[in-house]
């Protein structure tokens, strides 16, 4: 302490012996002393800028805040419209659950077109029974075969004239062709089907806005089947074009020996 | 930075103390002091001017919220409103909605019941035992009696004669019509059963319509079209199936004028061989 007091005494000793020295110190010191913070309160500066925030702040509320409350409150109407009319989810659930009932209806359908049909007794008959109700078409290759062991083949042409022999071959090839036909409609079925059966159980997973998609691919569908039904109504007319045909012809050539039995007969008429 | 030019400053103004102390003479002083104001002046940082009145920012503050964004807002609100209108007066007027549905229960009420007991009106017309039972056994969309079918079916049509009683290509053809004959009625008896079940799902697509919602209907349209392609593909099967049998005709009718072809070419020899020997 003594040491302190001792020291002090020394430097007021040097500040009055050097005075303009001391003098130049406390000018320096004095400039450089950092300047005293202004309080809020008294500098009016700070006033203006209090009043400024004050103003901005109620401006903020008033203009921003008030204009992004109506916008929340239509954006809740819209909202509250679009979850209660256009899209409740109890009513999207109520219709997937639909969509499986039907899926249930789809696999009880197929059950009941599977169950098989198949009525021939004699083994070529059974045979041939078997080919057309394969619905696979892999078996058309033995269609021609089989139907000629059932049906017989075009006689050969000393048997028979060469209109019959045309009109039979041709009658035989659309009964042949009818019968391919028929096998290829029931492989177009079963996929039809199967395709169905999937469309179905991915409308039962979709959402509102999916599926419309998976409509349209339906559609598509059934586009599709339409066309193979129409392509099935053809091969039928075409069957019942060659049986009106044959029954044309079956008087054509009842004329044709009309004429020559009567040529005959008066032949013989004559050598007598 | 802000640290670096403290201690800078610091050190500069402890040189200056220490030269202020170490001086021999006032005019050192001055001297010392001199340089020291000079090198403040050529170092120190100039002062920072404002850019503005703080008053002027202020009010550009208040003008940018008040015109700029107040307008925005008031747009957006606007659009939003429009958007709002949009869909409750145009695209999903409730009224409407509630109408539609109103609509489908009407029609559900008004024709469900009439056409299905059009539907269901007992077209049997046979009047013998053999084939009245055949006529009930084959429309009765049923598809677990067709042993039945096949019994009632022989009992009126007959079997295949014996190898006896008819020739084997007769035999062969006779067993293939009947064959394709029956294949035909059970494939009807199953059409017939998959009919009700098409029927039934449309009665439930037409049900759940009339409890939907715009969003919820979009489900029911999609099952509906992928029911049409199931009926459709069931169409195709009877097709199929009259094909075979208009096919089976037709052979049928070709392999009588295979066989009356020959007969004919038999007889023929035969007359000639006659005349001939006259």
């Amino acid at each position: 302490m003594s040491k302190l007091v001792e020291q002090a005494k020394r430097g007021l000793r040097w500040t009055w012996g050097h005075k303009f020295r001391a003098v130049v110190l406390l000018a320096a010191f004095s400039l450089l002393v950092p300047p005293p913070a202004r309080g809020q309160f008294l500098d009016p500066c700070c006033a203006i800028l209090a009043a400024g925030l004050s103003t901005i702040s109620s401006t903020l509320s008033n203009v921003i805040g008030g204009g992004l409350n109506s916008i929340l409150s239509v954006e809740k109407n819209i909202s509250s419209f679009e979850q209660s009319v256009v899209w409740p989810r109890n009513l999207i659930a109520q219709a997937q659950s639909l969509v499986g009932g039907i899926q249930g209806i789809f696999n009880q359908m197929q059950g009941v077109m599977q169950v098989p049909v198949n009525s021939a007794t004699l083994p070529v008959t059974r045979q041939f029974e078997q080919n057309l109700l394969s619905s696979s078409p892999n078996q058309i290759a033995q269609t021609s075969a089989q139907y000629a062991a059932v049906y017989g083949r075009v006689p050969n042409a000393a048997a028979a004239s060469p209109e019959t022999r045309n009109m039979i071959d041709i009658t035989d090839a659309t009964a042949q062709a009818a019968m391919k036909k028929a096998i290829e409609i029931d492989a177009l079925a079963d996929l039809e089907l199967k395709a169905a059966d999937e469309i179905n159980r991915s409308i039962e997973t979709a959402a509102p806005g999916s599926a419309p998609i998976i409509e349209a691919q339906a559609d598509a569908w059934l586009v599709r089947a339409n066309a193979y039904t129409q392509s099935a109504t053809a091969d039928l007319m075409r069957v019942r074009a060659i049986a009106l045909a044959n029954d044309s012809e079956n008087l054509k050539n009842g004329a044709a020996n009309a004429t020559t039995v009567q040529q005959q007969i008066y032949n013989l008429l004559k050598r007598q | 930075m802000d640290a670096l030019t403290r201690v800078v400053f610091g050190c500069f103004l402890a040189l200056f103390c220490y030269g202020v102390i170490r001086a021999g003479s006032r005019r050192q002083v001055l001297a010392l002091t001199l340089a020291c104001v000079l090198a403040v002046a050529l170092i120190g940082p100039p002062p920072a001017r404002a850019q503005g009145s703080l008053v002027a920012a202020i009010q550009s503050v208040l003008n940018v919220v008040n015109g700029l964004i107040h307008t925005a807002l008031n747009s957006i609100n606007a659009v939003r409103t429009q958007v709002s209108n949009l869909y409750q007066q145009a695209t999903w007027p409730v009224a409407l909605i509630n109408q539609a549905k109103a609509t489908v229960t009407q029609m559900i009420g008004q024709y469900r019941s009439p056409m299905q007991s059009i539907f269901n009106l007992n077209l049997n017309s046979a009047t013998l035992p053999n084939p009245t039972a055949l006529e009930r056994v084959m429309r009765n969309h049923q598809i677990n009696d067709f042993s039945k079918l096949a019994t009632s079916f022989a009992s009126t049509y007959g079997t295949v004669p014996t190898a006896r009683a008819a020739s084997e290509p007769d035999r062969t053809m006779v067993d293939m019509d009947d064959a394709l004959a029956l294949d035909n009625l059970k494939t009807l008896k199953e059409s017939d059963a998959a009919d009700d079940m098409t029927l039934k799902m449309a009665n439930n697509i037409e049900n759940g319509a009339s409890q939907a919602a715009p969003g919820s209907a979009p489900f029911l349209t999609a099952s509906a079209v992928a029911s049409s392609v199931v009926s459709q593909a069931l169409t195709q099967k009877m097709l199929a199936a009259e094909l075979r049998e208009e096919a089976a005709h037709l052979a049928h009718e070709n392999a009588l004028r295979k066989r009356g072809s020959t007969i004919t070419g038999d007889v023929n020899a035969e007359i000639l061989k006659l005349l001939e020997r006259k």
